[in-house]
């Protein structure tokens, strides 16, 4: 499927120069950083992980040499463009704080010492890959709107840049974790429980006896009957 | 942003609001499954058997694998392992398999090492986005989760297997709950359920289109308050054995130094995922990069049996353009609350629920017989009308649901509410693997396997939302089997090693080494070196793994 003799518009791909680390080297415009440097035999030079925008691994700077903004992002995400310069920006996890039940404010000071540190600034923010209103989360935070802080965090792939761009010790996306895995521990599920305490009864033993058929045609059959009619013939 | 396409998008527009009254038979069993001969890439031919080891002359395997699997080791033919590990239970692999072995081993009282190639967590499972199934709606239960696997997985799967995956669904989802995963809920509290292509009452949780990503990181935040030895940047190169048949730790090549690592180890659990970085018949994948079949490689190198290799699942929905995006994931799920598969004409093709390898031979089928779209870079695909479901469910539903979908698309000036996006299948899952049993054992003792790396499960199809829980449910038993019957710790030697060496060269001699570690397009190339002499113990190869590495520098910590 990589034939491109047939494309449609025939565009040949356009070749762009790149800088990794003061050296430059050739990119195929619309490309990622990550497809660049393996292309160049370059690949030791960005740690790499999912390959898809959500490990984190491949965190790096950007600088250009005209007006164009530069900042943080994720080399396996981010196309090269004419005159990028990309260096790594590994961000080292730290120890966990583990979470607690019922957290509120008070807790999440005590986990998080310097949550009130934070001088918005909005390095996090800018920093932040997913887009993320990481300052405007810590407000929340400081606040104690825990549920709002969640629903803030669900995209964070814990990359840890909004840590480490942080020139007051704050941590955003640890608190960020905490209060989601707080709440999510803290969340009652009555439903699943009951489900979990009724005890197999006569029916369930039959309808297995009636799936586990040692014949293997026959047991597949009797698997589509069981979808088809919500139990055995 | 897609002119190229406007033609054919023009068509998509006009046929929509038709389309959407209109619902779509499902195939027939007999139909699917001769769409499948006919355009699966299974079915293509490009497969062989093995001459070496306990599948030779049996079952046939993709070329790229068994090139693989009948390759020699990396190991200099007189390396002599001498123990600079000494840990109970070595599991191999940091995704979520193995981290749930490992925190089923928490208060066990026995040390765990747990080595992975990349950093804990860089693993398939933070790239599940559709979700993780389980029986908890009024409809439903184990045996109908069963009967929906076992149908999708052509009657292939393990019987026993599958009905301990089923029985534990919920159970699963309670564990998880309480170590803090939040899923989707509706209204009144209860998970929310969506349906999955094959199954047939609404079974899959979800957190939004990141359900893996929140599972990893809840299970990487609590393996990392635990007692759990990580070593990143570790590679499983080779397992050893006591000489009699049973596995007794492994060697791991450190790829930050270069050197051997030999492990001493009473029980190996071997959770190394999948293969889809192998990129059989040249399809783009959407797994992660370390995904390169390394554990069927060793596995295979002790005499375990592989089941159902010959089976992989290409996921029908992998990106076709931009081409930045080229295989990777879009979630089934937004087939699930209604998105349409059409081809060029506007005109929908199959069902859009019915299991993957139907779904992805039907669209193989429509580029195959030019009703399919062309990219610039002259790939193909078909369209998935995203903007379709802002109109059945409202307008923000892709953004409120989906914001995986909408925040990978906004880079490249798609707005998938907008304008419909182009998928082709991509290689997306090992169906197969290491044979186990109920407890997670291989053919080998001392060996454990589970997750992706395993086959039988699944059979020749794994539904949506069953490798979530496989990884749950056969992680946890692995460590329940593990405690429940450790062996004494044996001498470590490279016997099964010797005797593999000994039938290549009478069947499949060659110089490829394997396992091959990283992907060939990334030019990583894994080198057997810096150990100074070898077969010498080597006090510079620790038995602690390196501490972590400080923060970067950090420009105002003098103020």
């Amino acid at each position: 499927m990589s034939d491109t003799t047939n494309s449609p518009s025939s565009d040949t791909p356009t070749t762009v120069e790149i800088k990794i680390q003061g050296r430059t080297i050739q990119a195929r415009a619309g490309e990622t950083i990550i497809n660049a440097l393996w292309a160049a035999g370059l690949a030791e030079k960005i740690q790499t992980g999912c390959l898809g925008g959500v490990c984190g691994a491949c965190t790096v700077t950007l600088r250009f040499p005209d007006d164009r903004p530069g900042g943080t992002d994720l080399a396996c995400m981010r196309p090269v463009e004419d005159g990028m310069e990309i260096f790594p920006f590994p961000a080292e996890q730290i120890p966990p704080v583990p979470p607690v039940m019922n957290p509120d404010a008070g807790k999440l000071r005590t986990a998080f010492p310097t949550l009130d540190r934070c001088t918005k600034c909005d390095s996090c923010t800018i920093a932040c890959p997913m887009s993320i209103p990481v300052m405007d989360s810590v407000l929340r935070m400081q606040k104690g709107e825990l549920d709002a802080v969640a629903e803030d965090f669900t995209t964070c792939i814990h990359c840890g840049l909004c840590r480490v761009v942080c020139e007051d010790k704050v941590k955003p996306h640890n608190m960020g974790l905490w209060v989601r895995r707080s709440l999510g521990m803290t969340r009652e599920t009555p439903a699943l429980d009951q489900l979990l305490v009724t005890p197999a009864d006569e029916q369930s033993d039959r309808e297995w006896a009636y799936l586990l058929s040692a014949d293997p045609a026959e047991r597949l059959e009797r698997a589509r009957t069981f979808r088809d009619q919500g139990g055995p013939a | 942003m897609m002119d190229w396409a406007k033609e054919s998008l023009a068509k998509v527009e006009r046929t929509r609001a038709d389309r959407m009254q209109q619902s779509f038979s499902k195939i027939s069993d007999a139909d699917g499954q001769a769409l499948i001969r006919k355009f699966h890439p299974d079915f293509t031919g490009m497969t062989r058997t093995l001459n070496v080891g306990p599948n030779a002359g049996a079952e046939k395997f993709p070329n790229e694998l068994a090139d693989l699997l009948e390759a020699d080791s990396p190991l200099p033919e007189n390396f002599n392992p001498v123990t600079d590990v000494e840990t109970d239970v070595l599991i191999l692999g940091g995704g979520g398999a193995g981290v749930c072995t490992a925190l089923g081993l928490e208060g066990s009282g026995l040390s765990v090492h747990l080595a992975t190639k990349l950093r804990l967590g860089d693993a398939n499972t933070v790239m599940a986005e559709g979700g993780i199934q389980a029986a908890l709606g009024p409809d439903d239960s184990p045996r109908r989760h069963y009967a929906d696997a076992l149908v999708g997985g052509h009657g292939q799967n393990d019987p026993d297997l599958l009905r301990i995956l089923c029985e534990q669904g919920p159970a699963s989802i309670r564990w998880l709950n309480q170590l803090g995963a939040l899923f989707d809920s509706n209204p009144d509290g209860t998970f929310r359920l969506r349906s999955g292509g094959g199954t047939s009452v609404a079974r899959v949780l979800a957190c939004r289109d990141y359900t893996g990503l929140e599972i990893m990181r809840v299970l990487k935040d609590a393996v990392l308050s635990g007692g759990t030895q990580i070593l990143p940047n570790h590679s499983a190169v080779e397992l050893l054995d006591d000489g009699q048949g049973r596995v007794t730790g492994a060697v791991l090549w450190h790829s930050d130094n270069g050197q051997l690592v030999t492990v001493s180890a009473r029980a190996v659990v071997l959770a190394t995922g999948g293969s889809g970085q192998l990129r059989l018949q040249g399809y783009p994948t959407s797994n992660h990069m370390g995904a390169t079949g390394d554990g069927l490689v060793l596995a295979y190198r002790q005499a375990c049996h592989l089941v159902h290799l010959e089976s992989f699942q290409y996921h029908p929905s992998g990106t076709s353009f931009p081409e930045a995006l080229v295989g990777q994931l879009v979630s089934e799920s937004i087939r699930a609350v209604g998105a349409q598969l059409l081809n060029a004409a506007g005109e929908r093709f199959i069902n859009e629920l019915t299991t993957r390898d139907v779904v992805a031979s039907a669209i193989i089928r429509e580029v195959a017989e030019d009703r399919g779209v062309q990219t610039p870079n002259g790939r193909h695909g078909v369209w998935l009308d995203t903007p379709m479901i802002e109109t059945l469910k409202g307008e923000g539903t892709l953004a409120r649901q989906f914001p995986g979908l909408i925040h990978r698309f906004e880079r490249y000036g798609i707005d998938p509410a907008q304008q419909p996006i182009l998928v082709y299948p991509t290689l997306h899952y090992q169906n197969g693997g290491v044979k186990i049993d109920a407890g997670g054992r291989t053919d080998r003792p001392g060996l454990w396997a589970a997750g992706e790396v395993t086959g039988g499960l699944h059979g020749t199809n794994r539904l949506m939302g069953n490798s979530l829980l496989d990884i749950i449910v056969f992680g946890r038993r692995a460590a329940e089997s593990v405690r429940n019957g450790l062996p004494e710790r044996g001498p470590v030697t490279l016997s099964q090693l010797k005797q593999f060496r000994e039938a290549r060269l009478a069947g499949a001699p060659g110089t490829l080494t394997s396992p091959q570690l990283y992907p060939a397009a990334s030019g990583l190339k894994f080198e057997v070196s810096g150990k100074p002499a070898v077969g010498q113990p080597d006090s510079t190869t620790t038995a602690r793994p390196t501490p972590p590495a400080s923060e970067p520098p950090d420009p105002f910590a003098k103020r």
